[in-house]
């Protein structure tokens, strides 16, 4: 039958591009709260207002008269991290680790100058990686010490954490890891490994590379298989807030664990891959449609969002955890007081407008 | 399916066909407007040398195709305009003649349609006058053709004629005339050709005979008409070539130009060097038939038909009513099947620009400007240009390497080269553009894929709207564009699964 295909993908409860569109994004996304996250400050600020944490922000340049003015913004920080402000794929952006003699000193080793990066600048405020080609701010942020945990499975750059939330229920989730091919970026697409990991259990499971399946990182020949993610429970509360503070009820969140200052927000996306699927081996749209049919008092809050998705989405076989949710609720809370402190007033504050966005032919 | 658009796109099939279904019932449109009826085209061009000592007055003549039972000629037009063109009827031919200055050009160009109809069966005009032509040989000649002939006396007509014309081959049947008649005969024909003494002998047998000039309806060029020998058995006009000695089968098609002796194209005050005839199959549709009436008709639907409006406009919506046919299929490999592609539309544009230069050309000159344009901005990505005047100078890239490929074109001969300028320009401009990027950013890879993708997404959208019925159809019928926007909200709704995710899903599928 030719079906047969077909009815197998419903069968495993795989989500398809066509439903995802349809149902999900245009059903639960508004249009209107695009902007909040394909704009990375907006984002930024939402997530500073709920309290969840987000790499610190050092300064904002909006306008090229600005731009010889983000040194003395900088002051005597050593590193930092530059990028614009709605820029999609990883494009644009520069990791400084060090400054020497008037140079900066990129996480690859390479020396460049002031000029540089004065131009730099002038590149994101043109436009040039944003994908509607329109002005755009470039952002500077602290840098990221990626926590080791993924130390053995990383080739050079930051893994991230994807959780995809629908209606502020953890759905799914996968842990993306550079490798040499994807040049230190975690992204599936240019060849990043991406790793299911078992909502439940916090704990890594299959590895998918382009399509093929893997057992181990193809540059460090480490075993993927059950790493443990620290602040795990923290991090599918920020996935759960992450839904109330933009009101889209199927999004992508992009978590990184700093070392220092565990689970941090990097961005969100209103449109997020169908990828993790075959990351975590199992269908998206089983987990939405058991989400959609569980009682209705779990939406009442985001613990208990995350309890139920820890006792749902548990893999067969393993216990699901009992959640300390003082604790995670405490973490919640300090990280909301460090992190208030950090940011300028005026640049948080401060208006950010653009024009309608259009859609490309 | 979510109800409003399910009901809204079944409102939209109602609207469509029940337009459709007043005009094929009460107007009597064809149902099938689009069943190709048998229709040649036959061109003609004459290349002459006007004498200068003559003046300038200058006359050609040639014989033109004519409705008769059976055929009918929809459409005649003088190409070249360099003279006036007027056509005569003569006796039982259609002249055309063309006269005056020659001083516009040495070719004259001209173009027929003529329609076939098989439903008809033709009913045969009997001969008249012309057909019974004096017989030109002596009597001694005349005698013995009517000794040669005496034998067939007892045949039926149409069989008399059969057996008369194998003598043409030398065969003349049991008992063998005596080798004196023969030897004189061969003498006669060798006097006045093989089908002047045909003629004798059919003339003597009481045939009304008349000459024919055209040609035998088969797809070619020639410089040269055919010629036969039309004869009246009684009941019917059956034709042979003079020289094969059997009639032309019921088969052949004949597409006669000139009946009787005088040349087919003659010329005064010149010279013709070269006539050069061509014929070529043609997919007509009924609606040609109809056209003459729909433009007559008072009917509201007639009156507000895509047919009444100038010609020139009517080529313009041909092409227009093309693009939601295009977009339907983009939706369909999109969604459905899973093709990649560089932005949405752009196949389609694609396709609609290869019309002009055909598949395989457009396939190459789109590939070439792409991967020039690509290394191009490689090249310019170090000088960090702004986006505005990045894509400009693309834009510029893409008019310029038209521009050569026109200049080759013509160097060469080349018509499709030059053919190009339909391309869209903004278009493949954003297409290299994309392509960059996303080698840039999700590796060669995944671009070559998008790029086949995109290429294979146009060449089968094109390839779908050169498709000249559904082409036709959509312009007898433009209330089929309600129809494809039901398609489009049926569409629109599909949440199913895309072919492509079969295989991307691979893993995931669960054995059943």
């Amino acid at each position: 039958m030719i079906f047969r295909p077909f009815l197998s993908l419903r069968k495993a409860g795989v989500l398809g591009m066509n439903r995802r569109n349809t149902q999900y994004i245009m059903g639960y996304n508004r249009r209107s709260s695009f902007p909040l996250v394909d704009d990375k400050l907006l984002t930024k600020r939402l997530a500073l207002k709920h309290g969840i944490p987000t790499p610190s922000l050092y300064h904002v340049v909006s306008h090229h008269g600005d731009i010889a003015g983000f040194e003395r913004a900088l002051a005597d920080r050593q590193e930092f991290v530059l990028k614009p402000a709605r820029g999609g794929g990883g494009s644009g952006i520069i990791l400084i680790t060090d400054r020497r003699n008037g140079k900066f000193v990129t996480q690859s080793g390479k020396m460049i100058s002031k000029e540089e990066i004065h131009y730099h600048i002038s590149d994101i405020l043109s436009g040039i990686y944003s994908l509607e080609g329109l002005e755009d701010r470039a952002v500077i942020e602290s840098l990221i010490h990626p926590d080791q945990v993924f130390g053995k499975v990383t080739y050079e750059g930051v893994p991230d954490v994807r959780i995809i939330a629908y209606r502020g229920v953890p759905a799914m989730a996968m842990v993306r890891l550079p490798t040499r091919q994807s040049d230190g970026k975690a992204n599936l697409h240019r060849g990043a490994v991406g790793v299911g990991i078992d909502i439940g259990r916090g704990k890594t499971m299959n590895g998918v590379r382009r399509s093929g399946a893997i057992t181990h990182h193809p540059d460090t020949r480490e075993s993927l298989r059950d790493i443990a993610v620290p602040f795990w429970e923290k991090m599918l509360f920020m996935a759960a807030q992450s839904t109330d503070m933009t009101g889209l009820g199927y999004l992508g969140v992009d978590l990184v664990i700093d070392k220092n200052e565990g689970p941090l927000l990097l961005e969100l996306n209103a449109r997020p891959g169908l990828q993790i699927q075959v990351a975590n081996r199992k269908g998206l749209l089983g987990r939405l449609e058991m989400i959609d049919s569980a009682p209705k008092e779990i939406f009442v809050s985001s613990g208990k969002r995350v309890s139920w998705a820890v006792q749902n989405f548990t893999e067969p076989g393993e216990a699901a955890p009992e959640i300390a949710r003082e604790k995670v609720e405490e973490d919640m809370a300090t990280g909301n007081r460090m992190h208030v402190t950090s940011i300028p007033a005026e640049i948080v504050n401060r208006d950010i407008s653009y024009g309608p966005s259009s859609d490309g032919v | 399916m979510k109800r409003p658009a399910l009901w809204l796109a079944v409102a939209f099939f109602l609207v469509s066909f029940s337009l459709i279904g007043y005009r094929i019932i009460r107007l009597g449109y064809p149902l099938f407007p689009t069943f190709p009826a048998k229709a040649w085209g036959l061109t003609m061009e004459i290349f002459f040398e006007p004498s200068e000592t003559n003046g300038k007055e200058m006359e050609i003549r040639a014989g033109l195709p004519q409705s008769r039972p059976g055929q009918s000629v929809i459409e005649q037009k003088d190409l070249s305009g360099s003279l006036q063109f007027n056509i005569l009827p003569e006796g039982l031919n259609q002249i055309g003649v063309w006269s005056g200055d020659p001083e516009k050009g040495k070719t004259i160009s001209y173009r027929a349609t003529v329609l076939l109809n098989p439903k008809r069966v033709a009913k045969p005009k009997p001969p008249g006058p012309e057909s019974f032509p004096a017989i030109i040989a002596e009597k001694s000649e005349q005698i013995l053709a009517r000794r040669l002939i005496e034998r067939y006396a007892s045949l039926k007509a149409h069989e008399k004629l059969k057996a008369i014309a194998t003598t043409a081959k030398g065969i003349w049947g049991e008992p063998t005339p005596n080798d004196n008649d023969l030897k004189q005969w061969s003498a006669i024909q060798r006097k006045y050709g093989g089908e002047k003494a045909l003629v004798i002998l059919l003339r003597m047998a009481g045939f009304p005979v008349r000459k024919g000039q055209g040609f035998v309806l088969a797809e070619r060029i020639a410089t040269q008409p055919d010629r036969w020998i039309s004869v009246w058995t009684g009941k019917k006009w059956e034709h042979l070539p003079p020289e094969t000695g059997s009639l032309y089968p019921e088969s052949v098609r004949l597409l006669p130009l000139m009946v009787g002796n005088g040349p087919l194209v003659s010329i005064s005050g010149g010279k013709l060097q070269e006539v050069r005839w061509s014929l070529n199959k043609e997919t007509l549709s009924q609606w040609r038939s109809h056209f003459e009436r729909i433009y007559r008709s008072g009917r509201f639907l007639d009156r507000w038909s895509l047919f009444t409006i100038p010609n020139q406009f009517q080529e313009i919506f041909r092409i227009l009513l093309l693009v939601p046919l295009g977009v339907l299929m983009i939706s369909v490999l999109r969604n459905i099947v899973g093709f990649p592609t560089f932005g949405i539309f752009m196949p389609v544009l694609v396709a609609l620009a290869f019309r002009s230069t055909g598949l395989g050309y457009g396939l190459g000159i789109f590939g070439g400007v792409v991967l020039i344009g690509y290394l191009l901005r490689r090249g310019i990505d170090r000088l960090r240009l702004l986006l505005v005047p990045r894509l400009s100078f693309l834009i510029t890239f893409v008019i310029l390497a038209f521009t050569i490929f026109a200049l080759i074109g013509s160097k060469f001969g080349v018509r499709e080269f030059m053919a190009i300028g339909l391309l869209p320009f903004v278009i493949l401009s954003m297409t290299i553009e994309r392509f960059f990027i996303l080698i840039e950013e999700s590796g060669a890879f995944q671009a070559l894929r998008t790029a086949a993708g995109s290429a294979a997404v146009a060449a089968i959208t094109y390839k779908i709207i050169q498709i000249d019925p559904l082409q036709l159809t959509f312009f007898v019928y433009p209330e089929l564009l309600f129809a494809v926007m039901g398609l489009l909200l049926l569409l629109g709704n599909y949440s199913g699964y895309r072919l492509s995710e079969i295989l991307r899903f691979k893993v995931l599928r669960v054995k059943s």
